[in-house]
C-alpha cells in the first residue's frame, strides 16, 4: 500500500518537474526523459484489468491505444480462456511476456502495485470490487452502470469520496461532440426551459429460452463468477447473456442507463440529484430463464417539476436516445452522431462567453489518464454516474412494486414504502459482504 | 373420414353454448363458419371456445350451406346479435343476406373477421398470398386503440402463416399491429397488417389475419397473442370498449407462448402447479405470482392472501427446492413477519439455506 502512494507521489513529482522544477534524478536514464514524444516511465500510469470479457477487451484496447501514457502489467478474469486471450494483446502489444495474470481479484489487489485499474464486470459484482479497488488507492476506470442496487452505488460513491481517487466511468458519450454540444445547448436554454425529457434504450428480446444444465467448462470458475449472487446451476448464461437476467443484471434498461439517462442529466442539470416521484410498468416475459423486463415505460418526476420518460425506444416517437424538450422546442442527440432539433437553427446557435460551457473531452480514455495526472475530476466522475443508474434502479422498482415510488433525493432513502425500501439492498451469498469504506 | 366430419358440424350447430357467466354484460355471439375445408370447422370450434373462455360471450356457431349448394336460404337474423363473428372462406352470399349484414353494422353491430382470404361480400381476392409457416415478431402500432392499448410493442407470434397483399382501405379503418414481409418470408419487406380495425356506420369491425390452422396441433391458434387479441377484439367490436386486462403471459419479443388449453391462469392453477416448479418445464406460474403481486399492490389483504399460499408452498414437502427458492426470493421483499417462522422453520434443508438466509436478511429491513 505505502508503495502504491509513493508511485502516485512519484507522478506528481514528475508531472511537477515538467512544469519547471527541473530536477533530473540520476536513476532515470536519459532514454526516458519524453524527450522525442517519448513518455517517461515514471509518467506513465501503471495499470492492471479485472473483467477480461468482451467490454473489458474493449476498454484495454483504447487504453494500449494511448501508446506510452499507460502500462499494462497484470489481468484478471474467472474464465481463464478470456484471461490468456487479452495477456496475448498486451504482450503483443509489448513484445514481451510479462503481463501477469491472476483469477482471483483479491490476490490481484494484494499482490500488484498498481497506478489505475479498469474494470468492467457483470453488474452483480460491481459493488465489492470497485469499494475494494478504491479502498486499494487506485484510480478506477469502471464500467457503466456502476451499481447494481441503490445500496451498492452508495458505498461505491462513499469510498471514492473518501479515498480522494480519479474515477471515470464508463460513459464514453459524454466525450463525443454530439452529445456534449447537444447537452450544451439544452442546458443554456436554446430549447427554452427544459420542462419534458425522452430517453429511448434497446428494446428488450433475444430470449435465451431455457438452456438445459451443463458441465461447467474447465476454464471457467463458476463459484467466482457467481460470487454474491445466488447459487445456481450452469446453464452455459455468463458471458454477455447475464445481462438477461435479474441477478446480475437489469436488462437493457440498467446496461444503456449509464449512456442516454447520463447524457439527459448532463443537459438539463440532474447530474447531482436524483427524481422524487417513479411509476411505470415493465413487460415481462412469462416462459424462460430471461426474466428482465423485456419493454419498460416509466415516468420520473423532480423536484424542479422537470419530467423524465425513460422507455425502449421502439415505444418512442425518436427512438433511440435523449430528447430534452423545452418551452420552445426540443433537442434530439443519439449514437452515430445524430443530433436534431425542432428548429435547425437551434443546432447553429453560439454559447456565449458568459454561459455553461460543458466539460470537454475528446478520448475518454485519455480524459481518464489526464486526470490521475493532473488530480482533476474526470468528465464521468462517481456521484454522477450514480445519478444515472440510480434513475434505472428506481423505475426497475417501480415496475417490479407495481406502485408510484417516492424518493428523497437528499436523504437518498424510499419513503413511506417498506416493500420498496427492502429492494435498494441485496443480501449477498455468503462469504461474501459489501465493503466498508 | 366423413361422418366424423359430418358429427363435427351437427355438433357445432347444435350445441349452444353455455359459458360459465362471470358478472358483468354477456354479448349474444354468432359465429359463422362454412364448409368449404375442414380447417374452418376446426377454427371456428376453436374461436368460440377461446370467446367462451372469457365468460363475455354467448356464442352460437352457424355453419353455410357446402360449397355449390344453394346459398339463398342462408339468412341468419344478425339483428338478434351483438356480435358476429366471420370464420369464413366461403362463397359470396345472397345480396340480401348482404343488405342485412350492412344493416346490422349500420346500426350499431359487431363484428370480428378471422383471416379473410375472402370476404362473403367481395368474394376472394387475387391479390393475397401467404408465406411459408414459421414465428414472427408483430409489432403493435397504435397504443391508444382499447384494442392495443396496454399491449407489448414487440411480440413473437408462433407458426403462423404471413398474408401478404391484403389491401386494407376505406373510411375509418386503423392498422393496429404489422408483421415485416421481408427476408425472412422472401418478402416485399413492407410491413404488411396483421390486425386492424374498422369504425362503420355505428358498427365495429375487428379484423386478424393470425391464427390460421394448421391440420395438426394448429399452435398459431394456441398463440396467447392470438387468443388475447382476439378477445379483446371481440369485446371491442361488441361494445366500443375493452375492460381485460392484458395478461402476464402476452408474449414478448423475448419469446411466444403458448397456451395449450387456451386458458388464462387463476389463482387455483397456479398455487397447483407452482410447488411442482421446474424451470426447464415451465416458468410462467412463478412469473404470474409475481404479476399477481404488483397488480395487489397496496392492497394488504390480497397480499397476505398471496402470502399464506406462499408459505403453503414453503411447508409442503412435494414441492420441489426450486420452486421454495423462488418463493423465498420473492417473499424477501414482500413478506411480512407472518412468513418469519415459517422460513426459519426451513433452517433444517441444507439446499435452501442460502435463500433462506437472503429472506430473512431482507425482511429484516423493515424501516426506513
Amino acid at each position: 500500500m505505502s508503495k502504491r502512494t509513493s508511485r502516485r507521489d512519484f507522478i506528481k513529482k514528475s508531472v511537477a518537474a515538467t512544469t519547471g522544477i527541473f530536477v533530473i534524478p540520476h536513476i532515470i536514464p536519459a532514454s526516458a526523459l519524453g524527450i522525442n514524444s517519448v513518455t517517461a516511465p515514471s509518467d506513465r500510469v501503471v495499470m492492471g484489468a479485472i473483467g477480461t470479457g468482451s467490454q473489458g477487451t474493449s476498454n484495454m484496447r483504447d487504453f494500449l491505444q494511448l501508446g506510452n501514457a499507460v502500462q499494462f502489467v497484470a489481468l484478471c478474469d474467472v474464465d481463464s480462456n478470456n484471461l490468456a486471450r487479452a495477456k496475448g494483446i498486451v504482450d503483443t502489444a509489448y513484445k514481451n511476456s510479462d503481463c501477469r495474470t491472476y483469477g482471483d481479484f483479491r490476490e490481484f489487489l494484494a499482490k500488484e502495485k498498481l497506478d489505475a485499474v479498469s474494470i468492467a464486470l457483470p453488474d452483480h459484482w460491481h459493488g465489492i470490487i470497485y469499494t475494494e479497488a478504491v479502498n486499494n488507492k487506485l484510480h478506477v476506470y469502471g464500467e457503466k452502470p456502476i451499481c447494481r442496487t441503490i445500496k451498492d452505488g452508495q458505498t461505491i460513491v462513499a469510498a471514492v469520496k473518501r479515498n480522494n481517487i480519479i474515477w471515470q466511468t464508463g460513459s464514453w458519450q459524454r466525450s463525443l461532440p454530439n452529445f456534449r454540444r447537444g447537452a450544451e445547448l439544452a442546458i443554456n436554454g436554446r430549447a427554452g426551459k427544459i420542462n419534458y425529457i425522452e430517453v429511448g434504450l434497446p428494446d428488450g428480446g433475444g430470449g435465451i429460452g431455457t438452456p438445459p444444465v451443463k458441465e461447467v467448462p474447465p476454464e471457467l470458475n463458476w463459484e467466482m463468477w457467481l460470487g454474491p449472487a445466488p447459487r445456481v446451476a450452469y446453464r452455459g448464461v455468463s458471458h454477455w447473456n447475464w445481462r438477461w437476467i435479474l441477478d446480475y443484471s437489469g436488462g437493457q434498461l440498467t446496461d444503456w442507463a449509464g449512456h442516454h439517462i447520463d447524457i439527459a442529466n448532463w443537459g438539463a442539470g440532474l447530474e447531482h440529484t436524483g427524481p422524487v416521484e417513479i411509476s411505470g410498468a415493465g413487460v415481462y416475459p412469462a416462459e424462460g430463464i430471461y426474466n428482465v423486463p423485456v419493454e419498460y415505460d416509466f415516468l420520473c418526476k423532480y423536484a424542479n417539476g422537470i419530467q423524465m420518460r425513460v422507455a425502449n425506444a421502439s415505444r418512442l416517437k425518436l427512438g433511440m436516445g435523449t430528447t430534452w424538450y423545452g418551452d420552445r422546442g426540443w433537442i434530439h442527440t443519439d449514437r452515430g452522431n445524430r443530433l436534431s432539433a425542432s428548429d435547425p437553427k437551434i443546432l447553429e446557435e453560439v454559447i456565449g462567453e458568459n454561459e455553461i460551457h460543458l466539460y470537454k473531452s475528446e478520448n475518454h480514455w485519455q480524459n481518464f489518464i489526464d486526470c490521475v495526472h493532473s488530480g482533476n475530476q474526470a468528465i464521468a466522475p462517481v456521484e454522477v454516474a450514480y445519478h444515472a443508474i440510480s434513475v434505472g434502479l428506481l423505475g426497475e422498482i417501480a415496475m417490479t412494486t407495481g406502485q408510484t415510488i417516492h424518493w428523497d433525493p437528499e436523504k437518498e432513502e424510499i419513503t413511506g414504502n417498506p416493500r420498496a425500501s427492502r429492494l435498494l439492498s441485496r443480501p449477498y451469498r455468503q462469504p461474501w459482504t459489501l465493503p466498508n469504506v | 373420414m366423413k361422418k366424423q366430419y359430418l358429427i363435427t358440424l351437427l355438433a357445432a350447430l347444435l350445441i349452444t353454448v353455455i359459458p360459465s357467466c362471470k358478472k358483468g354484460t354477456i354479448y349474444k355471439t354468432l359465429i359463422i363458419s362454412d364448409q368449404s375445408d375442414n380447417d374452418r370447422t376446426t377454427s371456428a370450434a376453436i374461436v368460440r371456445q377461446i370467446l367462451d373462455e372469457t365468460g363475455m360471450f354467448n356464442c352460437t356457431v352457424m355453419t353455410t350451406p357446402a360449397k355449390a349448394e344453394d346459398m339463398s336460404a342462408f339468412s341468419p337474423n344478425f339483428s338478434r346479435y351483438k356480435l358476429v363473428v366471420l370464420d369464413y372462406a366461403g362463397e359470396v352470399w345472397p345480396e340480401k343476406t348482404t343488405a342485412a349484414f350492412t344493416d346490422y353494422l349500420n346500426n350499431g353491430g359487431g363484428v370480428v373477421v378471422c383471416n379473410p382470404k375472402s370476404d362473403p361480400i367481395s368474394g376472394p381476392s387475387d391479390t393475397v398470398t401467404v408465406s411459408k409457416r414459421k414465428d414472427f415478431e408483430i409489432r403493435t402500432v397504435v397504443f391508444d386503440h382499447p384494442v392495443t392499448k396496454g399491449l407489448p410493442v414487440r411480440w413473437l407470434h408462433a407458426s403462423d402463416e404471413l398474408v401478404h397483399g391484403v389491401n386494407v382501405g376505406g373510411e375509418n379503418v386503423q392498422i393496429l399491429a404489422t408483421a415485416s414481409s421481408g427476408a425472412a418470408f422472401s418478402g416485399t419487406g413492407r410491413r404488411e397488417p396483421v390486425l386492424f380495425s374498422r369504425n362503420y356506420g355505428k358498427g365495429r369491425i375487428f379484423t386478424t389475419l393470425i391464427g390460421t390452422p394448421d391440420g395438426g396441433e394448429n399452435t398459431a391458434l394456441h398463440c396467447t397473442g392470438f387468443i388475447v387479441t382476439l378477445q379483446r377484439g371481440a369485446e371491442w367490436a361488441a361494445s366500443g370498449s375493452v375492460t381485460r386486462e392484458v395478461p402476464f403471459d402476452f408474449p414478448t419479443a423475448a419469446g411466444v407462448v403458448l397456451r395449450p388449453d387456451f386458458r388464462e391462469i387463476d389463482l387455483e392453477d397456479a398455487f397447483a402447479n407452482i410447488g411442482n416448479y421446474d424451470i426447464p418445464k415451465s416458468t410462467r406460474y412463478f412469473i404470474w405470482l409475481q404479476s399477481q403481486i404488483r397488480k395487489a399492490a397496496g392492497n394488504e389483504e390480497t397480499l397476505l392472501m398471496l402470502e399464506k399460499k406462499m408459505d403453503g408452498v414453503l411447508t409442503n414437502k412435494e414441492a420441489t427446492v426450486e420452486a421454495k427458492k423462488l418463493i423465498l426470493r420473492e417473499l424477501s421483499w414482500m413478506g411480512t413477519d407472518y412468513s418469519v417462522p415459517v422460513i426459519k422453520s426451513l433452517e433444517s434443508v441444507p439446499e435452501l439455506r442460502d435463500d433462506m438466509e437472503y429472506a430473512l436478511a431482507r425482511l429484516q429491513i423493515t424501516d426506513n
